[in-house]
């Protein structure tokens, strides 16, 4: 052991200590974008994922498929219940969406938050080691998809961009504990809309939780949660998920909520990226958006 | 031939642990469990156990680099892991009798020891905020249980395309 600590052993050691230190400290801070290396590595190893995620993916859906073959008779008596109920709504929509249209022209708007290009992706990789919740998708800036956008899954909201090569991107999961993550939220179906931030998540309860309400106004359990489209990359309306319940804070100004995801986050596929059609605003999406105008 | 075929091998194994790591967490009466793939550093481990510390240095640093870069954006935590577990089960095993169930079990150990110190890091960094007790429970345990597994099956092919290498080595010294 006294031998390994030889003089020029112990230099070099406290040389790579030193270095170490410096790079982890350097790649800690937020950074903009990717540096070229990084980049080349990045798409390099993103390629050779790509070989493996897909034969795995292949597999996956091998064993979805049979699991819902499995559960078929079940489902097949629920959805005949709402086959009734979807008819009525059918209808419904149909009338809403011509008024929509109608109104939309009668005062001349004509961009929609609500409206986006959808870039879709399959996801290649999950960072194994899961400290992180990052997951690797195979489309990237040479497809259009830009940092902090929206990246959600047929049933809801995953996700955002966090960083972009040419040809994949890192996608940073709303199951995050990174306390610079936010997402402009509104909770729906009370009387007005009501505006928050998903801001956190709790990992024994597996819940978001939508912070910065304000104390006077209402909300319940059982209310849904979309994206608000305020923070300026997201579009509005991407369903997060739901109240299970609703609390003060820790400083008891303003009003907690605990939000069950609507998304699945374990054995992603398929995912869709939200591109804004509305000019988007620089920023984080994070509630404060930048001063500039919108490029 | 065998020369290549240790890095060939590294490399299907980094290229296979963030698939497995699609399938975690993993849902069992309610309660998650993370399961973590340490394939590339038990290999690692191997090749400093039965080859040569500094090659397995070289390759640590390597795939190091690539895990830090592509998938956590924190340079110098992997590529210096790595190397380091590396270099710990080079030390280990020269005061100990080197047979295939000693370095399994140095394995098992060094792996948790991994987990352990990177548990210790994303807490200091803040990046998680579980407790030691949530921590054994649902990562350390599961992750060790699988990696064992993996271990088992496929601990003799390791020891025996590396001890190929090592022969072929000693046949033909010039060439290295």
């Amino acid at each position: 052991m006294f031998h390994f600590f030889s003089n020029k052993r112990l230099i070099l050691l406290l040389l790579g200590v030193i270095l170490l230190v410096a790079l982890i400290s350097f790649s800690l801070r937020d950074r903009d974008n990717v540096s070229l290396p990084e980049q080349l590595i990045k798409d390099g190893v993103g390629a050779g994922q790509m070989v493996f995620s897909g034969p795995a993916h292949f597999v996956t859906g091998i064993f979805d498929n049979v699991d819902s073959l499995l559960n078929t008779y079940q489902e097949n008596k629920y959805l005949k219940s709402r086959l009734e109920e979807f008819a009525g709504v059918q209808s419904e929509v149909t009338g809403l969406r011509s008024e929509n249209e109608e109104l939309k022209a009668l005062v001349g708007k004509k961009a929609d938050m609500r409206d986006y290009n959808p870039i879709q992706a399959t996801v290649i990789a999950r960072n194994p080691d899961q400290w992180e919740e990052k997951v690797i998708i195979n489309k990237g800036s040479s497809s259009g998809v830009l940092e902090n956008m929206a990246v959600m899954t047929a049933q809801g909201l995953i996700g955002k961009v966090t960083l972009t090569t040419p040809f994949t991107s890192t996608v940073e999961l709303i199951s995050t504990q990174d306390p610079n993550y936010r997402v402009s939220a509104m909770v729906i179906g009370g009387k007005k809309d009501v505006f928050g931030l998903i801001e956190g998540y709790d990992s024994e309860r597996r819940e978001l939780l939508l912070k910065r309400i304000d104390a006077d106004i209402d909300i319940k359990e059982g209310q849904q949660v979309v994206s608000s489209g305020l923070g300026g990359i997201f579009p509005k309306g991407i369903i997060i998920g739901e109240i299970t319940e609703v609390a003060i804070d820790e400083f008891g100004l303003t009003k907690l909520a605990y939000i069950k995801p609507a998304a699945e986050f374990s054995l992603l596929n398929h995912v869709v990226i939200a591109d804004r059609v509305m000019p988007e605003v620089d920023g984080e999406d994070n509630g404060e958006t930048a001063e500039e105008d919108a490029p | 031939m065998m020369r290549y075929l240790i890095l060939g091998i590294g490399l299907v194994l980094f290229f296979m642990e963030p698939v497995f790591g699609l399938f975690s967490p993993l849902k069992l009466d309610g309660e998650y469990y993370y399961i973590v793939p340490r394939f590339l550093i038990m290999f690692l481990i191997f090749v400093s156990v039965y080859f040569d510390t500094k090659h397995a240095m070289y390759y640590g640093l390597f795939f190091g680099l690539l895990y830090d870069v592509f998938f956590i954006d924190i340079i110098g935590l992997y590529s210096f892991l790595y190397p380091a577990i590396c270099v710990v089960a080079g030390y280990t095993v020269k005061t100990v009798q080197r047979n295939l169930f000693v370095a399994t079990l140095l394995t098992l150990v060094l792996t948790a020891l991994f987990e352990f110190v990177l548990y210790q890091f994303f807490t200091l960094i803040s990046l998680t905020d579980v407790p030691a007790d949530t921590f054994l429970a649902t990562r350390l345990w599961p992750t060790m249980i699988a990696n064992s597994l993996f271990l088992f099956v496929l601990g003799w092919a390791f020891k025996s395309v590396i001890v190929g290498r090592l022969i072929e080595r000693e046949k033909n010294p010039s060439a290295y």
